[in-house]
């Protein structure tokens, strides 16, 4: 089955939302990576031949963001935000542990094909860092028994109770 | 302001003052009054992106500097291109451009022709960069186009000429940041038009031919302008030669009627001049094979041998064929010699093949043998029709003009094309049409009726015409009655509101242009099409109105020029009628001598009465007929009946290879003329080298045999000529930069719509029949590629990288019922003959329709019956119904 | 401990707050709408929000009333408005809270923005890697449409407006609202040449608004309390209303406050953030986000708003406030926010394509301990021919940390190159190769 079959009605209802055909390029993109983890070229072979668009049109807008990966990546895939602000809170450090627990660094991927690496910039958690992302999911305010939880925790079960939920910070006092 | 220039603006550039239409913008302002603004992105072609920021200049009043490509002019805007503020900001750009650049100049082809060393040096820029550079790797990027992505400044003129101009939209600019590179798609090799307008368009050495990779510098060059000798669109070309060798081509921007655009085949073709089988020498046939000798041997051998024949059958026993490749001077010269030297009528010439239909309805309907419009005309046109052209590889330049029309004006496109809408690899028009009539070609006659009835039924007719000519009206419309909706869309699958939208559309608009391609005037309807075309401009009042024609393409480079050469049977110079007695009278007195009077025998009627016989010698001058025509005119038997066949040709063509006598001839490339194209404008013809070998231009051989046979016809050069025929045919080629149409001839027209229409009025509007279309078969249409034109271009080694062999291109619908996939080898056959051959899945084939190209090799034209216009005698074997069967 | 009423927070500060219509509506969620819809002329609506004084939240602090009112009056097609959710600028994460607490507070915000402009469709451009704010969107835009606030003949008033979330892929220029109209459209995120602007020629070349989150909610409030209460907030009348301040870096309670406009960043930093996080004193803050320069120990009495903070050298920008403590290399620091700007150039214009790779890269050598002397005048230099010459504001941003950091802390500059050429490395290091 072809990927635009697979997705058929999301793929209807992405198109739906736009007047113009080419803004549906994006989420249709997204729908790719959720498929294979990436995005492999035959469907942005197909993706192009439903927007009409050439596939080289297609491969120019992939590649500008960071987001899309148009190579396999782990199972989890660890984004640690380095930017100024949580540098200020020592990003490095967490990337260090991560280095020192999983042994890869950024832009690697552990033999078993569990956990890669990259190094990001800003997540909009300034304010709770040093943080990270995986897959979905934020992480914030790690601490090094916090980050083994996590490990551990998504290792075994495949997601971890210490992600973050809808963000307010600081909470409010309680009275 | 009521003055008549409201639409100007008053503004100052460098304390000089000028004038500038609204909208100008301040670069090109500034070009105006000799203002050079240093630039990289910015081109003409281009819609402003403003991204080099090299072109920043100061406005008064405005606190930051501007970029004078993207800034529009404005009432008494004071612009300073030359201050130190200015200066210094040019200087940063071009030290942050300079800054990822490689120092590849001794290794750059650009390096000579290259802006980013002129500003340099203009701008004495030098550098304080010392940290690493940004390095690609290296990658393959096609057989044709070299790209060395370290020295791409991202201007992005590239991908942009790609998507505005070309609506090919190969190249993407990959990545984001410095490491922004120019690719195709993932790591494949660029698959694409290779109109190499990304390699003219580069101002940097990222982007360069393959072709003449390392071969030269650019001041070592000698520079020939001259006309492009692959199709009708008669692009100018500059050829760049290093003494005796070809090294490249391109055009200038600006130049000629392409506007510096150019095809594939323009660009990279020119190889085909010097490959290395080309006839050096004079040919003679002894003892059964041919052999060299010198040109003496060979004139004196063929002036015999015709004297001999002459005194033995008199002169309507010769026949004389000509290729539209030559120049005007040639084909002039060759009808000349064949009426007043030989003394036949039988002459005739690739434009035999399809362009006589076109003339033949004009010159009927609307009393001229060329457009009344140019591609200017349809650059301005609010309602384009396309008919069978398949334009984007047949005529690319013409098609450019039609993509800048819809694209950047706002046109409305009708197509009638046997092609999807589907975006691939190359550009495809259907893609841009408003109203697309998906037909296969043979049924395009079909279509064309169906707009004429919606016209008339809605009322759409011009109020005028039915008073002042009633009977043609009503003759029309109780013709175009006859044939029902339904039988229309039985017949073409189409629905008649979507003929109704296309008529609406045509008849409100002010502008109307007509283009009909070779699919249409080389089918069976050619003419009919022709005149069902030309019903339509008439119905709807648009015949004679400005900017509005009928606008038939031209195949070959001079098609135009062999018609207005007389180098057509029915035809003399000036395209007036042999039967003109007025006009034989003056030519014959002007030549001195007697015109033949019998009736000529066109193309086919020679080869008849070859094979019968009667007609005993030929002069076949660029044409292959035992290559060109199918089986069932049997074009080798005919020839090999001759008593003498004299060829002139740049190669050994099959049938080169039969004749008496092989003629070495001249390249266009090689001499010096003009050439007529498609719009009826005179172009040029210049040498970049000299004749390869012992060859001489084809004009020159007429005249040292005419000498021999005692019938001088001398020439000093290739321009008196020229003279002469502006002598014979009053106003005659204006060799301005831009054409003159002829306007309609009203006493034309109305001898057409009084008597002229009823002639074949039964034969072009009667309900249509149909007979389906057996299991196991397509339709096999024979058709031109983008990449190559006629056979001349099978011998350039840079078009063979491209389009190296023939595939049948079928549709994905018919692959899959006939358990295909690309690359697999089938059987073709008909009841004229079969051919194996291997398939490659085209989208845009329409179902049930397969496409071979016609320029490679005998097989693919045996499968196809002839069928003989009765009035135009053109042979039309493009299309038949073929059984295919997959083999191992 | 809020001194002062809480506007955009209130809801969620809330014990049990859980942000779902039905709780929104408990707070008097979508009063506002009921009472503009069809009651209001649109054209009210624009001088209501040009009289609050309300200005851009999102960096540029233009005044939203204004940027309305540039679009076309006849102009009979569709008109769009874009809710930038695309929250990049390091030290910024209120909208984030915005949009994943109360999220039908920005969706009233939106639908009354598109009502004010005319617009039927409204597209929420949110960065790709918040997937639980774009859910929890979705989740709040269908509970919005069952309830009738969004959709067709909304609330009976014959109004259509239509809410889509469009989820980014990555890309920090996308928050530029020319940028942001290109992804948008599918395409790269290349800001386009201005003019001409969105409001004539933005999605899809429609006249269109792009607005930010914090700026579409404080819609709601104005309308039901009216733009004078607005415009009595703050610093009247340049800097009316509330800000929500992301604090960040060596502070001990680090986050969101929402204070009024013209709070002293001494009393954001050491009253609401609870100070610096140990003994070290403060050396160095950003008031408005990475784009913003950087300020002194002798700014901390500067009021945070649009003129204080610019008449200081700086701006107020996005509102992120992040504080570095003494001790905290300043050349890192702007060397870790160029690293930044050259990750997230875009590309399009030379002096920011090349000149980001090339301060980057002077800045890790000097860092390195392998500058030069000369490397200072260079930066300046090279900051200088940067600034005004880019196609759109990231090139002034990328400039910032560096200038303002030499202008306040050279010396350390100078140490660092002292001790390079002390030891006597000057290698040149190599950048990203692929």
């Amino acid at each position: 089955m072809t990927f635009l079959e697979k997705y058929k009605d999301e793929i209807s209802d992405i198109l739906s939302r736009y007047p113009v055909m080419r803004s549906a390029l994006i989420p249709l993109l997204y729908v790719a990576q959720r498929d294979q983890g990436y995005v492999t070229e035959s469907a942005m072979q197909e993706i192009a031949h439903l927007l009409r668009l050439t596939p080289p049109q297609v491969y120019e807008t992939i590649t500008f963001y960071t987001m899309f990966n148009l190579k396999p990546v782990g199972k989890f895939h660890i984004q640690v935000c380095k930017s100024l602000m949580c540098a200020l809170v020592g990003s490095d450090t967490v990337i260090e542990w991560i280095k020192t627990k999983l042994g890869i660094g950024p832009g690697e991927l552990t033999t078993d094909g569990l956990f890669s690496l990259s190094v990001v910039e800003c997540l909009a958690a300034c304010g709770t860092g040093p943080m990270m992302q995986i897959n979905e999911d934020y992480y914030e305010q790690l601490t090094e028994s916090k980050l083994d939880r996590i490990l551990t925790d998504l290792r075994s079960t495949g997601t971890s109770p210490l992600k973050s939920g809808p963000f307010m910070w600081p909470e409010p006092v309680k009275t | 302001m009521t003055t008549p220039t409201a639409q100007t603006v008053r503004i100052m550039i460098d304390g000089m003052t000028v004038h500038v239409p609204k909208g100008t913008l301040v670069i090109e302002a500034a070009r105006r009054v000799g203002v050079m603004i240093p630039h990289f992105c910015y081109h003409p072609k281009l819609k402003p992106d403003a991204n080099c920021r090299m072109c920043l200049v100061e406005i008064e009043k405005v606190p930051k500097l501007q970029t004078a490509c993207s800034t529009p002019v404005d009432e008494g805007m004071n612009v300073r291109t030359a201050t130190t503020v200015v200066n210094d900001a040019h200087k940063s750009v071009l030290e942050f451009i300079l800054a990822n650049h490689p120092l590849d100049c001794p290794v750059c082809d650009q390096g000579g022709k290259c802006d980013l060393q002129d500003f340099s040096h203009q701008y004495t820029a030098t550098s304080r960069f010392t940290e690493t550079k940004r390095v690609f790797q290296k990658e393959y990027f096609s057989p044709l186009i070299e790209t060395q992505m370290n020295r791409c400044v991202q201007c992005l003129r590239c991908v942009r000429y790609c998507d505005e101009v070309m609506d090919v939209k190969a190249l993407a600019p990959v990545g984001r940041g410095t490491m922004t590179e120019i690719k195709h798609f993932g790591f494949h090799p660029l698959d694409c038009e290779f109109c190499g307008g990304c390699v003219q368009i580069c101002p940097v050495g990222a982007i360069t031919s393959r072709l003449s990779m390392y071969e030269y510098r650019p001041w070592m060059l000698k520079r020939a302008e001259t006309i492009c000798g692959y199709c009708g669109d008669g692009c100018q070309m500059t050829v760049q030669t290093k003494e005796q060798e070809l090294i490249e081509v391109n055009s200038a921007h600006g130049a000629g009627r392409n506007n510096g655009d150019l095809c594939a085949r323009g660009f990279f073709g020119f190889h085909a001049a010097s490959h290395p089988q080309r006839l050096t020498h004079p040919l003679i046939r002894r003892h059964g094979a041919l052999v060299q000798v010198t040109w003496e041997e060979a004139l004196e051998y063929v002036a015999d041998r015709v004297n001999e024949i002459k005194a033995a059958h008199g002169g309507p026993s010769f026949g004389g064929l000509i290729s539209g490749r030559c120049t005007n001077e040639e084909l002039y010269l060759f009808q000349k010699f064949l009426r007043m030297a030989i003394g036949t009528n039988h002459i005739d010439s690739s434009a035999r093949y399809g362009h006589v239909n076109g003339l033949q309805a004009m010159q009927l309907v609307q009393g001229t043998h060329r457009w009344t419009v140019t591609f200017d005309d349809i650059l301005d046109a609010d309602v384009l029709i396309l008919v069978g052209t398949n334009i984007t590889e047949t005529n690319p330049i013409t098609g450019l003009k039609v993509k800048e029309a819809v694209k950047k004006r706002q046109a409305t496109l009708i197509t009638i094309e046997s092609l999807e809408p589907v975006v691939d690899t190359m550009s495809n028009i259907a893609n841009l049409s408003h109203h697309h009539f998906r037909i296969p070609t043979s049924d395009t006659h079909h279509a064309i009726v169906g707009l004429v009835k919606a016209v008339l039924e809605q009322n759409l007719t011009q109020p005028d015409l039915a008073q002042r000519h009633p009977t043609y009206v009503n003759a029309m419309t109780s013709a175009l009655q006859q044939i029902s909706w339904q039988n229309l869309q039985a017949a073409t699958g189409i629905e008649p509101d979507a003929f109704e939208r296309a008529a609406k559309a045509a008849a409100g608009a002010r502008r109307v242009v007509i283009v009909a391609g070779q699919l249409l005037l080389r089918s069976e309807q050619g003419y009919s099409g022709c005149l069902t075309l030309l019903d339509l401009l008439l119905l709807t009042g648009k015949l004679d109105a400005p900017g509005c024609g009928f606008a038939p393409l031209a195949e070959e480079n001079n098609d135009q020029g062999a018609i207005e050469m007389g180098t057509v049977t029915e035809l003399l110079p000036g395209a007036q009628p042999i039967t003109n007695d007025t006009e034989r009278e003056r030519i014959a007195k002007q030549w001195k001598g007697e015109l033949p009077t019998d009736k000529g025998a066109s193309l086919i009627e020679m080869l008849e009465r070859a094979r019968a016989g009667s007609l005993k010698a030929m002069f076949i001058v660029g044409e292959n007929p035992v290559g060109s025509l199918p089986a069932a005119i049997h074009a080798e038997a005919s020839l090999r009946n001759l008593d003498l066949l004299v060829c002139q040709e740049l190669f050994l063509t099959e049938t080169a290879a039969l004749a008496h006598v092989v003629l070495p001839a001249a390249s266009s490339l090689e001499k010096h003329g003009t050439f007529t194209n498609t719009e009826g404008h005179v172009q040029a013809v210049r040498p970049a080298i000299e004749p390869v070998g012992d060859s001489r231009p084809d004009w020159e051989i007429f005249s040292a045999l005419s000498i021999l046979l005692n019938s001088p016809m001398e020439y000093a050069e290739s321009k008196e000529i020229l003279k002469e025929i502006r002598s014979l045919i009053p106003g005659y080629s204006s060799l301005g930069p831009t054409p003159l149409p002829p306007k309609v001839d009203h006493s034309a027209v109305d001898r057409y719509l009084t008597d002229g229409y009823q002639r074949d009025l039964a034969s072009r509007y009667h309900p249509i029949s149909r007979a389906s279309r057996p299991d196991g078969t397509v339709r096999l249409e024979l058709a031109q590629s983008l990449f190559h034109s006629g056979k001349l271009s099978t011998r350039s080694k840079g078009l063979l990288q491209v389009e190296g062999s023939g595939r049948l291109r079928i549709s994905p619908s018919d692959a899959a019922r006939f358990a295909l996939s690309d690359g697999d080898r089938v059987r073709l056959s008909s009841t004229s003959g079969e051919m194996t051959t291997e398939v490659k899945i085209m989208e845009r084939v329409p179902q049930g329709t397969a496409w071979f190209p016609s320029h490679f090799g005998q097989a693919a034209v045996q499968l196809f019956e002839c069928a003989i216009d009765p009035i135009t005698h053109v042979p039309s074997f493009r299309t038949a119904t073929v059984s295919m069967m997959k083999v191992a | 401990m809020p001194k002062h009423e809480l506007i955009l927070l209130k809801n969620m500060m809330q014990p049990g707050y859980t942000g779902s219509l039905t709780d929104y509506e408990k707070t008097g969620g979508y009063q506002a709408l009921r009472n503009t819809l069809g009651k209001i002329a649109p054209a009210d609506v624009t001088a209501i929000v040009r009289k609050s004084g309300l200005r851009g939240r999102g960096g540029a602090g233009f005044p939203t009333g204004v940027k309305w009112g540039f679009l076309p009056k006849d102009y009979q097609g569709p008109r769009y408005l874009c809710c930038n959710a695309d929250e990049s600028e390091p030290g910024t994460f209120k909208d984030r809270q915005l949009m994943e607490r109360d999220p039908h507070q920005v969706l009233e915000g939106i639908v009354l923005a598109c009502y004010a402009i005319g617009s039927e469709t409204a597209y929420i451009y949110i960065r790709g890697e918040m997937v639980l704010g774009s859910k929890i969107l979705e989740q709040a835009i269908g509970e919005a449409r069952v309830a009738g606030y969004i959709g067709k003949n909304i609330l009976g008033s014959g109004i259509n407006v239509d809410v889509w979330v469009h989820r980014g892929a990555g890309a920090y220029i996308c928050g530029e609202e020319t940028a942001l109209l290109e992804s948008l459209e599918g395409k790269r995120g290349l800001p386009r040449i201005k003019p001409p602007f969105p409001a004539t020629h933005g999605l899809y070349n429609k006249p269109t608004v792009v607005n930010n989150v914090e700026t579409l909610a404080n819609l709601p409030h104005i309308i039901t309390r009216g733009p004078e209460w607005f415009a009595a907030i703050g610093s009247p009348p340049k800097s009316t209303g509330t800000r929500v301040f992301c604090v960040s870096g060596h502070v001990k309670r680090p986050g969101n406050y929402e204070v009024p406009m013209g709070m002293t960043v001494r009393e954001l930093v050491y009253e609401y953030a609870g100070g610096m996080r140990s003994d070290k004193p403060l050396k160095a803050f950003i008031p408005g986000g990475a784009s913003a320069p950087f300020l002194t120990p002798a700014h901390l009495d500067v009021k945070l708003d649009f003129e204080h903070v610019a008449a200081a050298g700086s701006m107020l920008g996005s509102g992120g406030v992040t504080v570095m403590e003494e001790g905290t290399s300043m050349v890192w620091a702007a060397l870790r926010l160029m690293e930044f700007f050259y990750h997230e150039s875009c590309g399009k214009c030379s002096p920011c394509r090349e000149g980001s790779s090339w301060l980057v890269q002077t800045m890790r050598r000097i860092f390195a301990k392998r500058g030069r002397m000369e490397d200072l005048e260079t930066l300046l230099d090279l900051c200088k021919n940067i600034a005004g010459r880019t196609v759109c504001a990231f090139g002034d941003a990328e400039v910032a940390p560096i200038q303002s950091t030499m202008k306040h802390w050279r010396q350390e500059y100078v140490d660092l190159i002292n001790e390079a050429e002390a030891a006597n490395l000057i290698r040149p290091e190599p950048v990203a190769r692929r």
